[in-house]
């Protein structure tokens, strides 16, 4: 569905994209992660046509971004961080206005749009008095209701409450099930993504480090954090057990390890054991140590 | 037909800003002002000056007569702030807002999104131009009634032209209404040029402004006077001879067609420069 191909950018000089490259496919909710500053929302703009590629390609279901931007852009709907009303007038008139851009304003599938994303009480009030969540709401109506067949969200549920983010998430996992929408989400929050995406790049300094499916990126490796003394027989037992210390001190064991064995090993050995607690290693450890790996 | 759909979009927008009318109130006020100086101090001057020169009074101190003054006083420079001000928005503020994102983030063309921007600040300008004429001649109905004919005198432009026939008058002065409307587009276009550029909306319009009154007070500087016709604002102020009672057509043609062709030239000019720019927030 959507096909990104060796994409490069500069800006002022600076390579801020260095020939990424990565494939959607149709129906799938895909995720784009890597820092501020990254080459993410470059990305993104490049698809749009908003940044001018220095290089590369961008393929919306086979039509060139490049080439023709108003046939490829006919299948895309795109939500921004912080979406840009007129905030002088209404929910309903930026709708028609927007919309309107796209081809024809339909009333009675605006009326049902805003209805779904839960607007109908506010949608006569100024853009103006709206919170921040009301916002993304009217972004995903103007975003949904030329129908598009591909998704683009740059980092939607940011600033958004917690109940904000699981409406938002839910919202487009239905999206997906209901009408097959593919989904580009491009985000930092690595829990959203984990909660959300099939897949998901890493791109980092303009590259990317790191493709695959987002239970790859787990690492079920048991963590363990371990004080104990001497800590020169701490770390030859452990190494009987292939475990590695971290730069933080935690200790990680291959996935067969058993846990009991390592404990009853250390004691039987004379470690004077003040602590061993088990660690969950939450997928942005994953995604700073995959991507700092990838990188040296 | 999707155009003027759009267009209506843009219109719609232009005119639910509050800042669209301040030059709408500022002219109003502005307008009464001076009918209330005519009224208390200025028509017993004028009077008398008429009589010293022969000029019927009626002529003179008719609601026609007041509206050519207001509208050729007033619009040319007051006229322009508000111009400018609403054309160096027009692209550069939905830049600086975000909004651009959301437009071009649409299957639409960047010279379309320009040519619907373009063309509401045109109607814009136009219209202000009405709105003033409209709104002068019906104030100084109200002041003065509605009898008298047209008394035109601009001794910078040579013209000296007077109609007794008040239709004739009226004709006349419609006529240069419409001509003032198409100068005043090149103060909404230089603001346009501006705005397409990668800078704040408010330094568009003064980029505009500046334009605009360094070539006025070149234009007006006597060892100058002989090469006025390379001026800007010199070809903008031919709107008057439409008023003369022999209308030098070719000069008149020759003007607006120089003016028409700096217009489109401004918007290729903005327009490739949009078309280059990247839009990141």
């Amino acid at each position: 569905m959507l096909s990104v191909r060796k994409l490069r950018k500069k800006f002022g000089g600076k390579e801020v994209l260095k020939g990424v490259s990565f494939e959607v496919s149709r129906g799938e909710i895909y995720g784009l992660l890597g820092h501020n500053g990254a080459g993410k929302s470059t990305t993104l703009g490049i698809i749009l046509s908003m940044v001018a590629a220095g290089g590369g390609e961008v393929l919306i279901d086979g039509i060139s971004v490049q080439r023709d931007p108003r046939r490829a852009l006919r299948k895309v709907g795109a939500i921004f961080e912080a979406p840009a009303f007129y905030d002088y007038m209404s929910g309903w008139e930026n709708l028609k206005v927007l919309v309107g851009l796209s081809g024809v304003f339909e009333e009675g599938k605006a009326r049902e749009m805003v209805e779904r994303v839960g607007l109908s009480d506010r949608i006569g009030s100024q853009v103006s008095t709206y919170s921040h969540g009301m916002r993304q709401r009217l972004a995903l109506a103007q975003a949904l209701l030329p129908e598009p067949e591909i998704l683009l969200l740059d980092e939607p549920t940011d600033g958004l409450d917690p109940e904000g983010i699981k409406w938002f998430r839910d919202f487009i996992i239905g999206l997906r099930e209901e009408r097959g929408m593919t989904v580009l989400f491009n985000s930092h929050l690595l829990s959203e993504v984990e909660q959300m995406c099939d897949r998901v790049s890493i791109i980092r300094e303009g590259e990317l480090v790191y493709e695959g499916a987002v239970n790859e990126l787990r690492d079920d490796r048991p963590a363990l954090r371990i004080v104990a003394s001497p800590s020169e027989v701490l770390g030859e037992v452990a190494g009987c057990f292939h475990g590695e210390q971290q730069h933080d001190g935690r200790w990680i064991f291959p996935e067969e390890t058993a846990v009991p064995e390592l404990v009853k090993s250390l004691v039987a050995a004379g470690v004077n054991l003040s602590e061993l607690t088990p660690l969950r290693r939450s997928l942005e450890d994953v995604y700073l140590e995959h991507s700092r790996l990838n990188l040296r | 037909m999707i155009f003027l759909r759009q267009l209506g979009g843009e219109l719609r927008k232009l005119f639910t800003r509050k800042r669209t009318y301040i030059g709408y109130v500022v002219f109003l006020v502005f307008e009464a002002l001076l009918l209330s100086l005519w009224v208390q101090v200025g028509r017993d001057q004028f009077e008398a000056l008429a009589k010293r020169n022969f000029v019927p009074v009626d002529l003179l101190s008719s609601s026609l007569t007041a509206t050519y003054w207001i509208m050729g006083f007033s619009m040319f420079l007051l006229g322009s702030i508000y111009f400018a001000l609403v054309s160096g928005d027009i692209v550069a503020k939905e830049t600086e807002d975000g909004n651009m994102r959301m437009v071009l983030a649409r299957p639409i063309s960047r010279l379309r999104v320009l040519l619907l921007k373009y063309a509401a600040v045109i109607i814009y300008t136009v219209t202000f131009v009405v709105f003033v004429g409209v709104t002068g001649y019906g104030m100084s109905l109200l002041a003065m009634g509605a009898e008298g004919g047209l008394f035109i005198w601009n001794p910078d432009m040579y013209i000296l032209a007077i109609y007794p026939d008040r239709d004739e008058a009226f004709w006349r002065l419609f006529q240069g209404a419409c001509f003032m409307g198409m100068s005043m587009c090149v103060v909404t276009s230089l603001g346009f040029f501006f705005s397409c550029l990668k800078i704040k909306p408010a330094a568009a319009s003064v980029m505009a402004l500046s334009v605009f009154f360094i070539d006025f007070v070149l234009q007006n500087i006597p060892f100058l006077v002989s090469h006025k016709d390379v001026f800007i604002t010199y070809r903008m102020a031919n709107w008057v001879y439409v008023l003369q009672e022999n209308v030098p057509w070719d000069r008149v043609v020759e003007s607006y067609v120089i003016l028409m062709g700096l217009n489109i030239s401004l918007f290729i000019l903005g327009w490739m420069v949009f078309q280059s720019r990247d839009f990141k927030t």
